[in-house]
């Protein structure tokens, strides 16, 4: 038991999402509920959040996808599961409080249909036999049949179905057995299945005040152009608040996630964001999941084992993704054709609004709420925390640090009470060398600011990396 | 101006409060387990009476609100030196203010009481998370845990639901103190750490599966100890079974 727990754990690791919200359900069964914000239970040595039991079911893979640890031509131990082990770990590790509950993956062994089938069986030993009432995410392998996605979904919190890589040529090229259609086949059933029960929720604020469960939104079978860059947003009807349905047997909850394998095979980050957007905006997925490729192939088709995973990159683009989910940002707005990567040395938002410095200074005691969530260093809390006061009170230069603004970014683009703080000329450049420290005049080189970027985020932003990014914002 | 002393219980804080308006101006409240601190000389003990208690509960969630009343619970379980002064501040700044008193964030009586609170929140939220259950023998499920604040009580209903047929004890070590509960009920007594304590025959390979599981999942190549840290400080690591 614990050599096959320790393969199948080292062989889920590569599996990001950890999150365990999206779902608030009371004890009705043997053991356990479900809290909407989520709880972390540890944090492992890479500070990543350990919040459920994250393991596959075996690692017998028949594909021999090049990015992945489990193909089937890698040399690594093998290890399989019975479905009647798992729900036994899951309930010994919930009782003691180790877990938040269950998230099960699996290699593709036989065939998916065979796999589903087993993944299945675990999942209602799990929820019928013990009466577990916990959270599972349970992954959706490409190209299996409706029904069993169907009673999956029925049994789990939230489902998943990677796409993996973000565009169509590399997944050709890298993954040739798994099919673009098989895996928005089943993304698209469950996002139809949510929306006939009235359920369908949608990533952050992307959608707020909007009714998704619309018939409208209703995805047909033969749109299958998920991958190209959707550049028109999809015309949303507003609608009442919904009603939520009672009593009845819940599908997925918490809704769907994917997750996309970053500098694999050369895609740049305005592929990679617009891809994410057309996501969020098709299915509604809850969330789209990064993770900075580990080099664990020799395959001349991926990086070498000697490049670093590119860590400071994925950083980067969670901070566009939450920019899309929770800022009213579009990715058109992030990239243009002659920029189709982020600025390593800037977050995405200061690049944004230096490149849109017209629109700034804002006064931060009059501007609706929209453009206060564009100021950078103006999270959401902060954002709320201004308008909430400024009903009640002005606020004053120093009220703003007290709100958990960080000045040291947004001072270039607010007044407060007509007065300005920052640097008076407003260019740009200026304003870019200021936040940088950079003296007058002095210009990094193309080649520096690479190499100097890159070390200065991965040690500013390192607590970020890779951790607790669920539980703190659902 | 005088000093008061109380007995550590929220209601003897109220009372004070209430002390405060009708006796005389409050220069420090202090419990009064803490009393060698101030003379005696200019110091009044103040003994808890319901009514009084009662009528300052009322006023604070009818003149101001519900939802400062439940402020000022919580960062009175907080762990900080002269909290009931700063709690004292926000009272009065809230009769003058109103229910808008919690939108000055830029006020810094507000903001003195906003950190308190996250302290608080911050801890309950992680120890939802980090309790760590043993099954003894007998199928009582038994945590120990030294908590910042004393906050057993902010953590009762979530496990006394998720773990509502599990008999179980959260033990606070730091204030010898337990949260027990049975089927969905749960109170707070007085507790001594027992010395013979048995587990049930499960327990060690659960716990080594655990230890196993929580080494395998972390990816080498990322490796981040500061940022571990960050989310798990090391106090709390003691009592953690995965380290």
């Amino acid at each position: 038991m614990y050599e096959k727990l320790k393969i199948l754990a080292e062989s889920a690791k590569y599996d990001v999402s950890c999150s365990s919200s999206g779902s608030q359900r009371r004890n009705t069964g043997t053991l356990g509920n479900a809290v909407a914000a989520g709880i972390c239970h540890s944090w492992s040595a890479d500070g990543r959040c350990i919040s459920l039991l994250k393991v596959l079911f075996t690692n017998n893979c028949v594909y021999d996808c090049q990015y992945c640890v489990n193909r089937r031509s890698a040399d690594v131990p093998r290890a399989s599961f019975e479905p009647e082990e798992i729900a036994k770990l899951t309930m010994e590790f919930y009782r003691r409080n180790y877990i938040e509950g269950l998230f099960l993956s699996s290699a593709v062994e036989v065939s998916p249909n065979h796999t589903a089938e087993r993944i299945l069986r675990a999942l209602r030993i799990l929820r019928n036999d013990y009466g577990f009432g916990g959270y599972i995410h349970s992954k959706i392998i490409p190209g299996v049949d409706k029904e069993l996605v169907e009673s999956i979904g029925f049994e789990a919190d939230r489902l998943s179905v990677n796409i993996e890589l973000p565009t169509e040529r590399s997944l050709g090229f890298l993954a040739p057995q798994k099919k673009p259609n098989a895996i928005f086949a089943p993304m698209r059933q469950i996002t139809n299945t949510l929306i006939e029960r009235n359920a369908l929720k949608g990533p952050g604020t992307m959608f707020e005040g909007m009714d998704l469960n619309n018939p409208a939104h209703y995805l047909k079978e033969e749109s299958n152009a998920y991958l190209l860059p959707d550049g028109e947003p999809l015309s949303l009807s507003r609608l009442p608040a919904q009603r939520r349905s009672k009593g009845k047997l819940k599908f997925a909850p918490a809704g769907q996630t994917t997750q996309m394998i970053i500098g694999a095979a050369g895609e740049t980050d305005m592929q990679i964001i617009k891809t994410s957007e057309s996501l969020y905006r098709m299915f509604k997925m809850k969330r789209v999941y990064f993770s900075a490729y580990i080099p664990i192939s020799d395959s001349p088709l991926l990086p070498d084992r000697s490049v670093q995973p590119p860590l400071a990159r994925e950083h980067r683009l969670y901070q566009a993704d939450w920019l899309l989910r929770f800022y009213g940002f579009t990715a058109d707005e992030m990239f243009d054709e002659d920029h189709p990567f982020l600025d390593p040395t800037l977050d995405p938002k200061v690049s944004w609004a230096l490149r849109n410095i017209s629109r700034f200074p804002i006064e931060v005691n009059k501007a609706p709420l929209e453009d206060i969530l564009r100021i950078p260093g103006v999270g959401t809390v902060s954002a709320m925390r201004i308008v909430r006061q400024r009903r009640v009170a002005s606020i004053k230069y120093d009220d703003l640090k007290k709100m958990g603004v960080v000045m040291k970014r947004a001072k270039y683009f607010i007044t407060c009470s007509g007065k300005y703080f920052g640097i008076k000329s407003m260019k740009p450049d200026e304003i870019r060398n200021d936040l940088l420290g950079l003296g007058d005049g002095e210009q990094l080189s193309l080649f520096d600011q690479t190499i100097v970027g890159a070390q200065s985020i991965i040690h500013s932003g390192q607590s970020l990396l890779g951790g607790g990014y669920d539980e703190l914002h659902v | 101006m005088t000093n008061y002393m109380y007995d550590a219980t929220f209601e003897g804080f109220l009372c004070c409060v209430h002390a405060h308006y009708y006796l005389g101006k409050a220069s420090n409240i202090l419990p009064s387990t803490r009393c060698e601190q101030i003379s005696f000389l200019d110091s009044v003990e103040i003994k808890t009476d319901p009514e009084k208690s009662e009528a300052v509960y009322r006023a604070i969630r009818d003149k101001i609100s519900l939802y400062d009343l439940r402020r000022v619970y919580r960062v009175f379980l907080a762990e900080a030196e002269q909290k009931e002064m700063q709690l004292l501040d926000y009272i009065r700044l809230g009769f003058i203010k109103g229910k808008s008193v919690s939108s000055y964030h830029g006020h810094p009586i507000v903001r003195n009481a906003e950190l308190l609170e996250k302290k608080v929140t911050q801890e309950v939220c992680r120890l939802k998370g980090l309790v760590r259950f043993s099954v003894m023998e007998g199928g009582i499920l038994y945590a120990k845990s030294e908590p910042d604040n004393d906050i057993l009580e902010l953590l009762a209903n979530h496990f006394a639901d998720r773990y509502r047929n599990d008999p179980f004890i959260i033990h606070d070590l730091r204030r010898e103190k337990a949260l027990v509960a049975r089927g969905g009920h749960w109170y707070i007594s007085a507790f001594q750490e027992s010395t013979e304590q048995r587990y049930d025959a499960g327990e060690i390979a659960y716990r080594r599966l655990w230890k196993e599981y929580f080494e395998n999942i972390a990816i080498k190549e990322r490796t981040n100890p500061r940022c571990q840290r960050m989310f798990m400080p090391m106090r709390y690591r003691k009592h953690l079974t995965e380290i």
